[in-house]
């Protein structure tokens, strides 16, 4: 068997969720034989914190989770030396979550300058600029086990990914969260009498669902392989872009009536157009309930 | 003599003092730093705590959510949540507590007692019960599916057919490797040497603590105290067996910590043990109280008594799933929009670690002030010699300090919901 790459899962502000989340993942047994935690915060590790902390430990790859502040120390170490340390030892570093790529929700935890590695919300930052080009970003809060786990085998096979303006896999990120929505129909139709509690109806209209504009592939890659938020009629908080958490959140912002953010890339004027056009329809069978 | 404890949802620091014949007579629990989720909280518009909530914690955010659901409910005079929704809520948030229940087992407490941690074992068994949840709440973690007025979902008769055999599923994966045996069995039987001759890797582990004479290490005031409520728990406190009902959450007080970014705990001035050996007292689950009544609130009975409710709460949950009724609503909106409401309201519930508390302050739905009391905040309070917090208490007396570690896990201890 090849060697197995040494991953350092470093938490800074974090809520733990990711470390959770990739618990789910399906082929753990798999991934293990592939992949060595030389620390990890749940998983049993050959090294402790401490260790990390105090010596000059090897690692392939470096997984920052949570927010990053000058202010925030693990352990009276302030965690940016930590990473600093260890980034420029790792071949490829990942900011796993919104929070350590974006800043995310506690990036409002009160410590000063808190950021993600690379981004404060939309805005780069510099402190951290020389790792660009061996990052990558998975946002999302919590990560998909899936798109990380693959990430992950991806650096491991040299597989050059293609990555967006915030360095993450475009095969993941590309998508919205609409794409693979159960209640596309609804959407596409303007159906908008969306009521909580039903199997039918579009959250867009009213209801803040941000699928139609935030990029990630939770309709594509199920989460827990089983569902998502939107087909179990939650609708998408956008907590993979850069300014997650928005306020607000159950509420479609509008002016005059036209939702403020509209599906990505289109413009008001065909929107409405479109508008226009989908009142023509009266589709008996989507104002029904489904069964 | 200074310990730090790592793996626990992040790190917390002992600081042991001894006395003279080299036993602990002090320990300080020191936690690092705190997020500040109470004032990201202020002056947010009140639902959206729906959303920022169960990022608290990783491996208990659910039940974030469900205290949270419930002050902002709390806040309504006259709120109709329909039974269909208070099913559903409670049996999320049963799932949750077994996936925990299971991650502690396999993944903290098998290497305490000198034993590889057993990843596969947690994580095939929290996966499936995870689906369940994702079944009805479109993903786990961090889902926000409850909401003021019900549940956001409607399921089907597949959906309900869907979680019953993830149920089974779990029971079986307990019946194969924690006790071997009918999870019936287990669950009511009401003698701890019956369940010690059992196959399993609970059994192992009891064993284990028997052969080195531990079965008594750990103890505590022998002092209980749960505030949820639902169709499985009963509130309480319970002082050396002596069960009194009435219970005014006015009388929880925290209080500020010097050395540490944990707030204390108190009922009446007194800390008070909760979680799953609270509630097992309270409910007089009686494999608990036989194992209460030989070695009192140590190690023993507090291991025995988590893992307990694993195939406890599965089997209320087959039963409680057979009570949804699909042509009643999941949903009622409420009369009045949040956005109108002035008011105060509280929300307990019974998280993993014991009773969580939210208390939730609005005008017109905008957040004023939230207060957060999690479980492991009364376990783990930093009391003084003369008032020694939980877990303190139980430590002291103790010479070797990875005991005093086993006993302070033994409260399954969660640093990111403990500073919040």
């Amino acid at each position: 068997m090849c060697k197995k790459l040494q991953i350092l899962w470093l938490s800074a502000i974090s809520c733990n969720g990711n470390a959770h989340s990739f618990l789910n993942y399906p082929q753990l047994d798999v991934f293990l034989d592939n992949f060595e935690f030389i620390y990890h915060p749940i998983i049993e590790s050959d090294y402790t914190l401490e260790d990390v902390i105090n010596k000059d430990l090897d690692c392939d790859i470096l997984l920052i989770d949570g927010a990053i502040s000058p202010e925030f120390k693990k352990m009276d170490e302030p965690i940016i030396n930590i990473v600093d340390r260890y980034a420029h030892k790792a071949k490829k570093i990942v900011t796993v979550g919104t929070c350590a790529t974006f800043g995310g929700i506690f990036s409002q935890s009160g410590y000063a300058y808190t950021t993600g590695l690379h981004f404060n919300q939309k805005n780069p930052t510099f402190l951290f600029k020389s790792l660009k080009d061996k990052t990558i970003s998975i946002s999302g809060c919590p990560i998909q086990p899936e798109v990380l786990a693959s990430t992950l085998y991806a650096i491991k096979k040299d597989i050059k990914l293609k990555l967006d303006n915030y360095l993450r896999p475009q095969e993941f990120f590309a998508y919205t969260v609409h794409n693979g929505c159960t209640r596309n129909e609804y959407f596409e139709y303007k159906i908008d009498n969306h009521v909580f509690g039903k199997k039918e109806g579009c959250m867009f209209y009213d209801h803040g669902c941000q699928a139609p504009f935030t990029n990630a592939s939770c309709n594509k890659i199920l989460w827990n392989e089983v569902n998502s938020k939107t087909r179990a009629g939650l609708p998408c908080m956008g907590c993979t872009s850069p300014d997650f958490p928005k306020q607000n959140l159950f509420k479609t912002k509008k002016n005059m009536g036209i939702p403020q953010d509209l599906p990505l890339g289109v413009g008001k004027r065909t929107y409405l157009t479109l508008a226009g056009v989908t009142k023509a329809f009266k589709i008996k069978r989507l104002e029904e309930e489904l069964f | 003599m200074i310990k730090l404890i790592e793996k626990i949802e992040g790190e917390a620091r002992l600081n042991f003092s001894f006395d003279k014949n080299k036993k602990i007579d002090f320990v300080d629990i020191e936690f690092f730093s705190t997020r500040n989720i109470e004032n990201i909280l202020q002056d947010k518009p009140a639902l959206d705590a729906l959303v920022i909530n169960p990022r608290v914690c990783g491996i208990c955010g659910h039940a974030h959510l469900l205290a949270t659901v419930k002050a902002l409910e709390d806040c309504y005079q006259n709120i109709k949540i329909p039974k269909n929704a208070q099913i559903l809520r409670e049996l999320t948030l049963n799932f949750e507590l077994i996936q925990n229940h299971f991650k502690w087992f396999y993944l903290t407490v098998l290497p305490l007692f000198g034993y590889k941690q057993h990843l596969l074992k947690a994580t095939l068994p929290s996966q499936t019960i995870a689906k369940a949840i994702a079944t009805v709440g479109g993903q786990y973690p961090h889902t926000s599916y409850a909401i003021v007025g019900g549940v956001v979902c409607d399921i089907s008769a597949m959906d309900i057919i869907k979680i019953e055999s993830y149920i089974d599923e779990v029971i079986s994966y307990f019946e194969n490797n924690i006790v071997v045996a009918k999870s019936e069995e287990f669950s009511e039987c009401d003698n701890v040497e019956k369940i010690m001759i059992k196959d399993g890797d609970l059994p192992k582990i009891l064993l284990n603590i028997k052969e080195k004479s531990w079965e008594y290490v750990g103890k505590s005031y022998d002092r209980f105290i749960t505030f949820g409520e639902n169709s499985y728990f009963q509130s309480g406190k319970s002082i050396k067996t002596r069960v009194s009902k009435n219970l005014n959450t006015d009388d929880v007080k925290e209080q500020l910590n010097q050395n540490s970014h944990a707030k204390n705990v108190t009922y009446k001035g007194k800390y008070y043990e909760v979680g799953p050996l609270s509630r097992a007292m309270l409910k007089k689950t009686p494999l608990i109280k036989d194992a209460h009544r030989r070695y009192g609130d140590s190690i023993f009975s507090r291991i025995l008594s988590r893992v307990c409710e694993i195939p406890q709460l599965l089997k209320h949950s087959k039963k409680l799933l057979q009570e949804i009724e699909l042509n009643q609503p999941f949903y009622i909106e409420p009369k009045t929009d949040i956005s109108k409401i002035s008011a105060c309201g509280i929300g307990i519930v019974e998280a993993a670690r014991g009773s969580l508390i939210h208390k939730v302050e609005l005008e017109k739905g905008i957040i004023k002030n939230y207060e957060i009391i999690t479980p492991t905040q009364w376990n783990l309070s930093n009391g003084e010699k003369k008032n020694l917090g939980i877990s303190q208490k139980a430590m002291i007396g103790e010479s070797d300090i990875s005991l005093a570690e086993i006993i302070f896990k033994s409260f399954d201890v969660c640093s990111v919901c403990t500073t919040h």
